[in-house]
Order: C-alpha cells, then structure tokens, then sequence
C-alpha cells in the first residue's frame, strides 16, 4: 500500500513508496519478459486516461500498463470530447466521477490542474503531466532505470540539460534525484530558467562541454516549443554549441555513463541525428529502456493503487 | 426597543457607552452618541435622552456598545462595483451593502466596467445610483478612452461630471508619452491619477510572483520588475508633468524603495496596499487557491516584510481592497483560467486589523488613519471623524472576536474570498451611513 491515494507530485511519495514501487517494478519488469505479457490482477477494475494534451508516448505507456494488469481502461482525448464545446472542466470531470471509474489518469496543460480535480473528486488521481508543474510517473521511470544500471543513487552526477522553464519532466526529476542522494547539475541559460533557482537546489552551467567529460548520467529535456510563447533560445546552432548532445561529446563522456531523455527527441536539436541514429551501438544509449521501464513502473504504480488493499 | 430588523433605517440613535476612537490624537473615550435625524447631537458620558425633549426617547434606536470600539466610518478608494455591465458579479446596490457590512462608508469606484466608466453620462449614471441606494460613492473615471491606453479622455468635463480620480486601473497605459501628457493635462485639474503599475513585457502571461514558488509549481512568473520599472517611468514623468499620482495595490519591496525615495525628494506622490499583499505571501499558492490569484500577484515574504514596515514608517498613505467581485465559475477553475482579483469591501478592516495590530502590533491610530484620514485626503473628501453636526458615518466593532471566515457570511453577490478559511479578529457590530442605521451584526 502507498501511503497517498493520489500521485500529483514527486514529493506525494514517501521513501518507503519509491523503494516499494522499484520493487514491483521488477516483477512487472519479469512479466513483460513472457511470451503471455499478462496478470488477472485488476479483472473488473475501470481505468480512464483522461488527456487533454497530446501525447503518445505517455498515453500509450498507460494503455499498455492498465490492459497488461487485466484492468479496463478507457481513452479519453480533449479534441474528441464536448471541452471544446464550452463544458467546464469541473462538469467534465464530475462526469467522469459519476461513471464509477476506479482510477483516474490524467493530463492537463494547466499547472495545478491536478491539485483542483484532486479536491473536487473522490476517485484516486494520477498526474501523467499538468502543465509546468510535474509529471511523477515520468520521474519514477527514470529513477528506475537509473537504479538498473548503477549499484547506488549516492553521489552520481547527473546533468539535466535545455528547457527547464517550461519542463514539468525536470520539476519532478531534479526533485527526485536530489532526494535520492545525486549530485545535480543544471545545463542550461537564463531565458530557459525559472528567475529563481533556489527550488531546485542543483548546480548551473551553460555550457554543456564544462560537465560532459565527469557526469555519470546526462538527461536531455525536450526542447518544449509548443510551451513557449516567444523564441526564447536565439538559434538552434548556438543551441547545438552549448546545449546539445554530439558525437563528439558523446565520445568524452566517462566509461559507464548513460544518457535519458523522456522523449520524443527534437533530432538535431537536443541530440544530433548522428547520436540518434548510432546511439544504439552504445550501452549508455538509455533512451529506448526508458520507455519499457515505463510501462513496468506505471503497472507498480496502478497495482499498488488499485490492486493490493 | 425595537426588533432588529425594525431598526435598520433608523436615524435617531444612541450609542450607549462605547469606546470613541478618535484618529487625529489616536485616543479612546468611553462616552454615549445622540443621533438625532441623522446629525451627531451630542458626544459625552451619560447622555440624558428626557433633557432632548421632541418626544426624542420615543422611537430612539438605543445601541449597547459596552466593550465595542466606534470609529468613523470607513473610506475604501479602490472597488470594482461591476455596473454598469457585470451586475451578475456585483452592482451598486450589493456592492454599498458589502461596504458597509464592513464598517465603510464611503468607496471610490473604479471604471473598468462595461462599458468603461470614459465618458460623462456614466459618471453621471453611477452618482445618480448612489443617491438611489443611499450610499457614497466616488466615481473614477478613465484615463483613456475604453481603457485603451491610446487616447487621452475628457478629463476636464469627467470632472465636472463629478470624477474624484482618474485611473485605467486593471490596465497600465504602456505608451510612456501618453502617460505624461496625462499627467501634464490631469495637473491643470488638481486629481490624483491612480496608477496600476505593469511593464506588460515582464508581466505577460504570468501567473504568480516570480520567484521560489513560482518555480515550484510551475506557474509562470511575474517579475516585480513589472512593477518596479512602470513606477521608476512614472516618477520621472511625474516629476516633469507637475502631476499628483497615486501608486495603488504597491507590491513589492523594491516599489517601496522607489516611493519612498520620490517622497524624501518631495514629489506629490502617494499610495496604497492591500489587505491581502499585507496577509499573504507566495507561499499559500502551494494550494493552487484561485481565490489567491490577483494582480498584482501575492508577493515573497520579504516583500510582504517590506510592505508592513512601510507602514511602521509612514511610507504607505492608505488601505484599499481592490474589491475585486467575480462570479464562482470564473474561480472554480484552473489556476490559468480562473479570473484574477478578491472581493474585499467586507475584510478589509478585520483582515489588516488581524495582520497589523494583532500580529506585527502596529498603532490601532495608525490602521485606523490607513482606512479613514489617509485615502480622504488622497480623493480630497471631507476627512471622516466623530464629531459634533456631523452627519453620522460610524463603525462599531468587537475587536475581541476571532472568527473563520466562511463563503456563506459575505453579502457581496460574489464571493471570491483570498480570507475564505482564515481565521480573523474583530466583526463590525453596528455601521451608521449616511446617518441611518445600516447594519446590524446578527449573531
């Protein structure tokens, strides 16, 4: 059992939670081996995955997760449902509610959305992502795959490099990982950067080859044009100087390092084509275990909510 | 005597053995009130009703007041009353209601109406209203047409009409040479212009005050930038024009810095702070409370420091609400989508008592002068005060009450409270306005 009903933020989670959803994780992990990827677990239970933003990545990894657990899970998108028609968020929500659903998964390009659902409904509540504020499941999955691969979270340097103004992904990592004992350090430049840095806590470089050649982990975030109402960042050549992931730079990186990126990747942008295209042939290339993680996680996490009380 | 509700209305009154605050020398004396048809009679112990005659002592309101304190009524000079145009949110008669059930007896509207509050009929429309519901009110008209921040208004005829301030509070006129040729026209008129202060290009789509908890929640930030560097354009044409100007809902520290420094060098400028920047600081929005969505935002801690000693040294002239009404689906929303401002007519005593007095133990004289002496003399109106001929504008108030604020208690037609859930001192008892019994507190 978690001690929350709700995942809106990291900080939600006690250590007890975290370490209890990285060992269901594994055997999820197990299960997704088989050749019958299934469990009974959650027959009967009634999942919606609300999303008012797209998404693929995020939405599929929960499809996946719930029908994995046996639950039924129903998709729910913003431009095929009547918000477009002028029906308050609070309507569609108590909606949802009277439909006896089990378990609410939602997104939402709101901040704070989650914490208002959270008031108004009784039905359990994960964030997959509101706005600029987090995105939990999205940390957990990064945890985990940090924890398959190194013996300790205790001291590994990590580089979270771009857009951490408008990155929700980076409000609930930085978070995460400063509490599981990491050393943060924040790539990145003023117009890309909340005013105020002390939230985070971490370490600042603009220049990504300052810290290429001593971190343990480097985490790429997606450049989020779409969140932006103006260029913030002047161009992507003076981005691929002191921001991106290259060859080159991916060739100084220390033995046993790895590189993140919750996805999709700008390809040029964040990572060069070439890293993209030979990343593959390096062991440290964790971009693709990410998203199997996820699924794995994201089943800890329903199970644990819904399924074992 | 008479049952409560018979009484309201009534303007022969007597208050029995209050404590009489007087603002100008900050002192209490415990002494009864005559009203007689509305006029202050007679101020002094043991007032004698038979010695009157009229067969006064016959339908005489007699109002017990041991342990209440009595002020004069107060003066609220930044309300958004919504008519013409919003009368689903508020209108001149809730609005005047709400006022005095908070110990006001006198408000300075603000034009943002719909449509803005820029010509002379509308002036003419919100005076008439007012005589209608009993209650003084003081319109401020626009400073552009439709609050465009384009073209200057009829600033000579508004005032005839009978404007007392011209603002396109809401709005920040942007073009700085508008702005001063604003100020150098207003100057021949003698009205203060009431100034919101944004740069919209540090401002724009910000959410929250820009800083730890706007990092945090991810909300985007408002710099006090925003502010700071409109009130820095503003001195400096101010200074030039000649003009009165008037800083209104100041925010942060570094606007307290500013203003302070144009006083010491004797500029004629004044300005106020709200009730809610006094109580609040960035981090109750960890609750995504929509009701705490205002411009400007709630700011830091050390901003809100900064506004309290402002107060101590005698830097802010006036407490204002920015009564701000909006109807419950434009709060019960997200935090991006919810409207911004608070009502605050009905708080604004009992929320600055709470912060001020109680908590950082400032003079009750100098609240009381906040509310009363200070924005009077800023809108040039008589100077509220207890005094014998006077028509009676009296707030009567327990000072000893601790209370949780509820939605339900406030009159207002809207109910968008920042205080909801907070607990605060004092509750008005009594409000005479206008001479008449207005309120009476029912327990």
């Amino acid at each position: 059992m978690l001690s929350t009903k709700n995942i809106i933020s990291i900080d939600d989670l006690s250590i007890d939670d975290i370490n209890l959803i990285m060992e269901s994780a594994d055997s999820f992990h197990e299960v997704l081996g088989r050749e019958f990827k299934k469990v009974p677990t959650l027959r009967g239970k009634t999942i919606i995955n609300l999303f008012f933003e797209s998404s693929t990545r995020t939405k599929t990894s929960f499809e996946i997760a719930a029908k994995r657990l046996s639950a039924d899970l129903i998709n729910f998108s913003a431009s095929t449902s009547s918000l477009k028609k002028g029906e308050s968020i609070i309507d569609t929500i108590k909606t949802i509610q009277s439909m006896m659903i089990d378990l609410l998964i939602m997104r939402h390009p709101d901040s704070g959305v989650m914490n208002f659902i959270a008031a108004n409904i009784d039905v359990p509540l994960i964030n997959a992502g509101d706005g600029k504020h987090q995105h939990p499941t999205q940390a957990l999955l990064d945890l985990y795959t940090i924890k398959n691969f190194f013996k300790d979270f205790k001291g590994l340097k990590v580089a979270i490099a771009g857009d951490i103004l408008n990155s929700r992904v980076a409000r609930s990592d930085i978070k995460l990982f400063k509490r599981m004992g990491m050393d943060v350090t924040i790539v990145s430049a003023p117009m890309l950067l909340p005013e105020n840095l002390e939230y985070f806590d971490s370490n600042y470089v603009y220049d990504i080859g300052k810290i290429i050649e001593d971190i343990d982990i480097l985490y790429m975030l997606r450049m989020q044009f779409e969140r932006q109402d103006r260029k913030y960042y002047p161009s992507i050549k003076e981005y691929n100087r002191f921001l991106s992931l290259n060859m080159e730079r991916l060739q100084k990186m220390k033995r046993g390092s790895i590189i993140m990126h919750p996805g999709p990747v700008n390809r040029g942008i964040e990572i060069s084509e070439n890293v993209m295209n030979h990343g593959e042939n390096y062991s440290g290339f964790k971009i693709n275990t990410q998203v199997i993680n996820g699924v794995a996680v994201r089943m800890a996490l329903i199970y644990l909510m819904l399924g074992s009380t | 005597m008479k049952a409560m509700s018979n009484m309201i209305g009534s303007d022969n009154i007597l208050i029995k053995s209050g404590k009489v605050f007087e603002p100008s020398n900050g002192k209490e004396i415990l002494s009864d009130i005559l009203i007689q048809n509305g006029i202050i009679r007679a101020i002094e112990k043991n007032v004698n009703v038979e010695d009157m005659g009229d067969g006064l002592a016959k339908d005489l309101v007699v109002l017990n007041c041991q342990n209440y304190f009595v002020f004069p009524g107060f003066v609220d000079m930044h309300v958004h009353l919504r008519e013409p145009g919003n009368e689903d949110e508020e209108d001149i008669g809730s609005g005047s209601r709400a006022a005095v059930r908070g110990g006001i007896t006198s408000i300075a509207c603000m034009p943002n109406t719909n449509p803005p509050v820029d010509s002379e009929y509308l002036i003419n429309y919100i005076l008439s209203k007012s005589r209608t519901v009993d209650f003084k009110i003081y319109p401020v008209a626009a400073m552009s047409k439709d609050l465009e921040g384009k073209e200057m208004t009829e600033i000579g005829l508004l005032k005839e009409a009978g404007a007392i301030a011209f603002s396109d509070d809401g709005k920040c006129i942007q073009d700085s040479k508008l702005m001063y040729e604003i100020m150098k026209y207003a100057s021949h008129f003698d009205l203060p212009l009431i100034l919101h202060e944004e740069d919209y290009s540090f401002s724009n789509y910000g959410l929250a005050h820009e800083g730890y908890y706007s990092a945090k929640l991810g909300l985007d930030g408002i710099s006090p930038f925003a502010e700071e560097l409109m009130i820095s354009r503003d001195i400096m044409l101010a200074k030039m024009a000649g003009a009165r100007i008037h800083i209104t809902h100041v925010s942060s520290k570094g606007s307290i810095t500013l203003i302070k420094k144009a006083k010491e060098e004797g500029l004629n400028i004044t300005c106020d702070v709200t009730p809610h920047h006094l109580y609040f600081n960035d981090s109750f929005l960890e609750s995504y409370d929509t009701n705490l969505k205002v411009n400007p935002p709630i700011r830091s801690e050390e901003d809100r420091k900064a506004l309290i000693s402002a107060i101590s040294e005698g830097i802010i002239d006036a407490i204002a609400s920015d009564h701000a009404p909006h109807y419950e689906a434009e709060k019960n929303t997200t935090f991006k989508d919810a409207a911004t401002g608070t009502i605050g007519l009905e708080t604004l005593f009992k929320a600055s008592y709470t912060k001020l007095v109680r908590k950082e133990k400032i003079k009750l004289s100098k609240l009381v002068a906040l509310l009363t002496t200070g924005p009077a003399k800023i809108l040039n109106i008589k100077a509220p005060a207890i005094k014998v001929g006077d028509k009676a504008d009296i707030a009567i108030i327990d000072l000893e009450k601790n209370k949780k604020i509820k939605k339900e208690d406030f009159c207002s037609k809207s109910k968008n409270s920042a205080f909801v859930g907070q607990n605060l001192y004092s509750e008005v008892v009594y409000t005479i306005n206008n001479g008449r019994l207005g309120f009476i507190m029912e327990d």
